[in-house]
């Protein structure tokens, strides 16, 4: 029995780790991050740090070895966005990886040099929704929340109307409707024109009934607050998924109360909706006033080059902009948390290009306004991919009489690849997580040089250099009282006065690659110690004996 | 000699605890001449004084008063909440709300005392004053005398100036150095308070007052000064260069509320997000518990201000016209009943702050909410535009000079010879002892036209018309007595709090409807549920019609269900 057990857990992991071909829920994941940690423990700390509402752990991965609290670090972060899927197998995938090599000498020096706060899923209730029986794309946690804030809780859910296991829409024909069919694809739905003279058909609606018989459709089911609507970086009020203020949840607390106690913390890597990484935010005047809503001018660089490193290692082509979003987290991690704040959400749907070959072309009719719907479905159909629920007949209640119809896309498909795309994406995402880290901050104390003036008096000069590939203290955090200033302590022995020069020197930037020169006079024989740098850019110390 | 001094001792409590004989006092109009919880209104309590207060008063006073905690604050002092009202009336969550917090920075400690008198005069006023009664069985008051207890303890017991800490106690590297809390105040002279440090100087431009000697005043442009200004008492603990940089603190606990919060590089003393800071955490839980709440009042101090949001420009949409018009009279009122007092608002004539509690009660709850800034210079002499002129004097004819430590001079390991005095740090911010409970009885009044003035709503007039066929139509209007609606404009926009429900309860309802103008016999039919109409608000000494088409029109109830407006029944 026992043994049973172990080979069915042993193949478990294969089909998990060994191969990574499967979505994992969370009790999957739990196991994961725990075999991780006793598999690796000098290496790895494994930390809940919250139970959410829905009794899940918020589990942070705490990696590198030595002191590693002491290290610059990069904090990277799945579940985002809950209902994205993807996320947590990039973020989860990516320590598995980076531990199996911890042996190579490479990894093994990135590690005593930097630590790694990998978060497989911070939204684990909303992500659930993807393993249950009657899947919807979510993003809520388990929160109760009043989204329609009518004073009644989750009274008009989703409905599974042709029990199918799966939430997707419902077209009514109706004289009145808005919709209509589009002409490259009968399946696919749009919006008709009527600047253009086109009458809708249809009534386009949320698979599911109006419950509370309020004229709408499902605007008030289970699921609450999105993780990434609920932090303080222009927060949408009142919103549905908000919260009612920013930082309202479990989650969110208890990942920020963290993250503001890593004072080592250099950058911070997202899977969520958000792309930066493909595309580069880009410095615009406008928003740089008194509270900043775009990137800061001397930040821009440090965004190019991670964007130029993960275009190197990752090689999809094409990302669609994506925008960050009102209350979201890459936002956050930039403008408040005054990190270096990427965000990708790891894939994406190819372009679809009608075959050349003009018997092949013949099979499409002409996408003329280019609908992404329509690429979509004919990419999907092209790989074998079954993303489509058949539009099929149904008794919908609130419309007899009618002709109502269940079917659409599945949920989850367009934003996550087929499970047996994981491993590439996970390997190319993990080299270019580890390239970033090693272009850290670091602070380093260079050309030292010691005279020997008249009467005991020495004259010290050292200068401070940043050799890393990312700034000390980004711009957009010279004033951001949680990043730690660039500190140059002078430790003197017993005996020994400064005439000159400052005991403490603290700089609120340091660029890449930039240096500075220091200089000081002592009286007094013996050691002395200059200590420099800030927990994300490494400290270095330097004895010298006058 | 031990044993006589508790005997004396035990003989002053049961005096302190216990009413006087009846005989030998006379009431002066407006205050309890006999009161069951005996307070001197002219002295300031620590957290421990404020506990047994509270305790005495919810032990006298079981009916009216009673005494829970709204949590721990980082320390683990209980934040003691007083709910005031007349609990033999009614449920205390089906009445408006008022809520009154004090203290919430830490050196602004007045607060306390006035929101304390204000539970004790409700409560011992009771049973003379018929407007007091009233007030109970419509209304019920939720007071938390102070909301930062650990900094108000540290304020009292450590030495501080009349501005320190203003923070709570949680350690913070205010100089990012990554030393945290290294280079504070020191009490050089040892007396307690943290006053000025001055140096005679050759180049400096201020020189002592011929007529006040304690006092510092500018050298004219072409005169020669005497001394230079060297700051707050201190050293540089930590080699620095600087003096006084880490200390207690810092951050704004004022700064940490859930509607339009910055971070601190934006919003100086902003912590790491709304209610990062246990204390306000858990007046924000207790507030989102109470939905009855309607009105607040969170006392600050100083300046003799009625502050009402918003604390920035660009937030000037969130108080629109409608809300304006009932702060104004509110405001307005309080400028007659405070003399010295000016009703103000925020960013206009104070300064820009994000993250204020007012503007999470206003706007991110639909609460009308005023901060008034306890005590002004106009109290020295009734006077408008009194300075340090007048406060000096104020302390030597008033005082007889117990406010203000004379310079002393003192050896400066940093700065050499010195002179080290100023104002003690229970001045200038803090009522004067023979001033308080004016002051506080002033301000309680203010709070009280306020609460006054939160929503009282009346089932006015239930009318039936026969239309036949057993059919009856009932047409009810339900008033609002007072200015401050159940929904205000911020919530409506929002939707903050869920609609008021006027329910039908007995006959069968055919149909329901909200009736939109009488006159006319315009009315928005409700098809659901239409037991319970829904209206998205009673507006202020206004009112809304409803109707039901129903069978059996016997005997019924009307009842009235409204989060700030409370519940009213009234049956037929």
């Amino acid at each position: 029995m026992k043994y049973r057990i172990l080979t069915g857990l042993f193949l478990l992991a294969c089909a998990q780790v060994g191969f990574g071909q499967q979505y994992s829920n969370h009790v999957q994941v739990s196991q994961r991050v725990k075999s991780l940690e006793s598999a690796h423990g000098s290496l790895v700390k494994l930390r809940s740090l919250a139970k959410t509402a829905g009794g899940k752990d918020i589990w942070v991965l705490e990696i590198g070895s030595g002191n590693r609290d002491n290290n610059p670090a990069v904090v990277v972060a799945g579940g985002v966005e809950g209902s994205l899927i993807l996320s947590q197998e990039l973020a989860l995938g990516f320590a598995e990886r980076l531990l199996a090599g911890a042996s190579t000498d490479s990894v093994k020096a990135l590690l005593a040099s930097t630590a790694f706060y990998v978060f497989p899923n911070v939204s684990p209730d909303a992500t659930e929704q993807y393993f249950a029986k009657v899947r919807y794309e979510r993003s809520g946690n388990a929160s109760a929340t009043d989204d329609d804030r009518d004073g009644k809780i989750n009274e008009d859910p989703f409905e599974d109307l042709n029990n199918d296991g799966l939430i997707t829409m419902v077209r009514v024909e109706d004289a009145t409707g808005r919709w209509k069919t589009h002409p490259a694809d009968a399946r696919i739905m749009v919006q008709a024109n009527t600047e253009k003279g086109e009458q809708g058909k249809y009534i386009l609606i949320s698979e599911g009934t109006d419950t509370d018989k309020d004229g709408k459709f499902n605007e008030d089911g289970e699921g609450g607050v999105h993780f990434n609507k609920n932090l303080t970086f222009d927060p949408p009020y009142f919103e549905k998924g908000a919260g009612e203020h920013p930082v309202s949840e479990v989650e969110t607390r208890a990942v920020l109360d963290y993250l503001y106690d890593r004072f080592n913390v250099f950058a911070v890597i997202a899977f969520g909706p958000a792309n930066n990484l493909s595309e580069p935010w880009k410095y615009d005047r406008s928003k740089a006033g008194r509270i900043a809503t775009g990137i800061l001018e001397q930040d821009v660089k440090y965004n190019k080059l991670a964007s130029e490193l993960y275009k190197q290692h990752v090689k999809q082509k094409d990302a669609p902009a994506a925008s960050p979003q009102k209350g979201d987290f890459v936002q956050w991690a930039y403008f408040h948390y005054g990190r270096q704040s990427f965000s990708t959400p790891g894939w994406w749907a190819p372009k679809f290009e009608v075959p050349k070959d003009s018997a092949s072309a013949a099979k499409y009719k002409p996408n003329a306004d280019k609908n992404v719907d329509v690429d979509f479905i004919r990419w999907a159909e092209r790989e074998g991919q079954d993303v489509f629920v058949n539009w099929q007949k149904i008794n919908h209640p609130d419309f007899p009489g009618k002709v109502a119809e269940a079917g659409g896309f599945k949920p989850f498909v367009k934003t996550t690849p087929p499970a047996s795309a994981i491993t590439k994406l996970t390997d190319e995402h993990t080299k270019f997580i580890i390239a970033l880290a090693q272009n850290k901050p670091q602070v380093d104390l260079v050309n030292l040089k010691t005279e020997s003036l008249d009467n005991g008096v020495s004259r010290v000069t050292v200068t401070l250099q940043n050799k890393g590939g990312f700034p000390a203290i980004a711009q957009v955090a010279r004033n951001n009282n949680f990043v730690k200033l660039v500190k140059v302590n002078l430790v003197l022995s017993k005996d020994q006065t400064i005439f000159g020069g400052n005991k403490i020197t603290l700089l609120n930037e340091l660029d890449a690659g930039e240096s500075k020169e220091l200089t000081w006079l002592i009286k007094g024989k013996g050691k002395i110690t200059l200590e420099a740098g800030a927990p994300q850019s490494g400290v270095k110390k330097v004895d010298v004996n006058l | 000699m031990k044993k006589s001094i508790l005997i004396l001792s035990i003989v002053l409590v049961s005096v302190v605890t216990q009413a006087q004989d009846a005989a030998s006092v006379f009431r002066a109009a407006g205050t309890p001449e006999n009161p069951k919880v005996q307070v001197s209104w002219n002295r300031y309590y620590t957290h421990s004084g404020i506990t047994e207060i509270c305790k005495k008063l919810a032990a006298a006073h079981p009916d009216l008063v009673k005494l829970s905690s709204i949590g721990k604050s980082y320390q683990g002092r209980e934040m003691w909440l007083l709910t005031v009202t007349d609990f033999k009336k009614g449920k205390p969550e089906e009445k408006p709300g008022f809520y009154i917090d004090g203290n919430i920075h830490s050196n602004e400690i007045q607060g306390s005392e006035m929101a304390l008198y204000t539970a004790w005069y409700l409560a011992e006023t009771f049973k003379d004053v018929a407007f007091i009664k009233e007030l109970l069985a419509d209304k019920v008051f939720y007071i938390v005398p102070t909301i930062n207890p650990d900094a108000r303890d540290h304020y009292m017991k450590e030495p501080n100036s009349p501005h320190s800490p203003r923070s709570g106690v949680i350690p913070v590297d205010n100089d990012r150095d990554g030393l945290i809390d290294e280079d504070g105040f020191d009490d050089l002279n040892g007396d307690g308070h943290i006053t000025m440090m001055i140096r005679k100087s050759p180049t400096g431009r201020m020189k002592k007052d011929p007529n006040d000697s304690r006092r510092l005043i500018p050298a004219k442009p072409d005169e020669q000064g005497e001394y230079e200004m060297l700051g707050f008492e201190g050293l540089d603990n930590d080699g620095d260069g600087r003096v006084n940089e880490d200390g207690t603190g810092f951050y704004d606990p004022n700064r940490d509320w859930g509607w339009k919060w910055q971070p601190n590089h934006i919003q100086g003393g902003a912590y790491k997000y709304p209610f990062s800071i246990p204390e306000n955490r858990n007046v924000r839980d207790f507030v989102m518990a109470h939905p009855n709440i309607a009105g607040a009042q969170s006392f600050h101090n100083s300046g003799g201000m009625l502050l009402r949001g918003p604390g920035a420009a660009e937030d000037a949409d969130s108080y629109n016209n409608d809300d304006v018009r009932i702060y104004d009279a509110i405001g307005k009122k309080g400028e007659l009943l405070i003399p010295g007092y000016r009703y103000l608002v925020v960013h206009k004539d104070l300064y820009t702050a994000w993250g204020g509690e007012l503007d999470w009660f206003n706007s991110g709850r639909g609460i009308f909410t005023f901060s008034n800034e306890l005590f002004t210079s106009y109290m020295y002499f009734n006077r408008q535009g009194s300075g340090q002129e007048d406060m000096y004097a104020f302390d030597q004819s008033l005082l007889f000079g117990d406010a203000i430590v004379p310079w002393q001079e003192y050896d400066h390991p940093q700065f050499g010879k010195i002179e080290i005095g100023g104002v003690k740090k229970n001045f200038t911010r803090a009522d004067p002892g023979f001033l308080l409970e004016s002051d506080a009885h002033r301000n309680m009044a203010f709070c009280i036209y306020h609460a006054y003035h939160m929503p009282k709503l009346v089932v006015e007039e239930m009318t039936e018309k026969s239309l036949g066929g057993g059919l009856t139509e009932i047409t009810v209007v339900i008033t609002n007595k007072r200015m401050i609606p159940t929904h205000s404009s911020i919530d409506l926009r929002y939707k903050i709090e869920r609609p008021d429900y006027i329910s039908i309860q007995g006959p069968k309802v055919i149909a329901g409807m909200v009736v939109e103008n009488r006159d006319h016999n315009i009315a928005r039919e409700q098809k659901n549920n239409p037991n319970v109409l829904e209206v998205n608000n009673i507006p202020g000494m206004g009112s809304v019609t409803v109707r039901w088409i129903v069978s059996g029109a016997k005997n019924y109830t009307i009842k009235v269900d409204s989060r700030k407006g409370g519940v009213v029944t009234r049956g037929k």
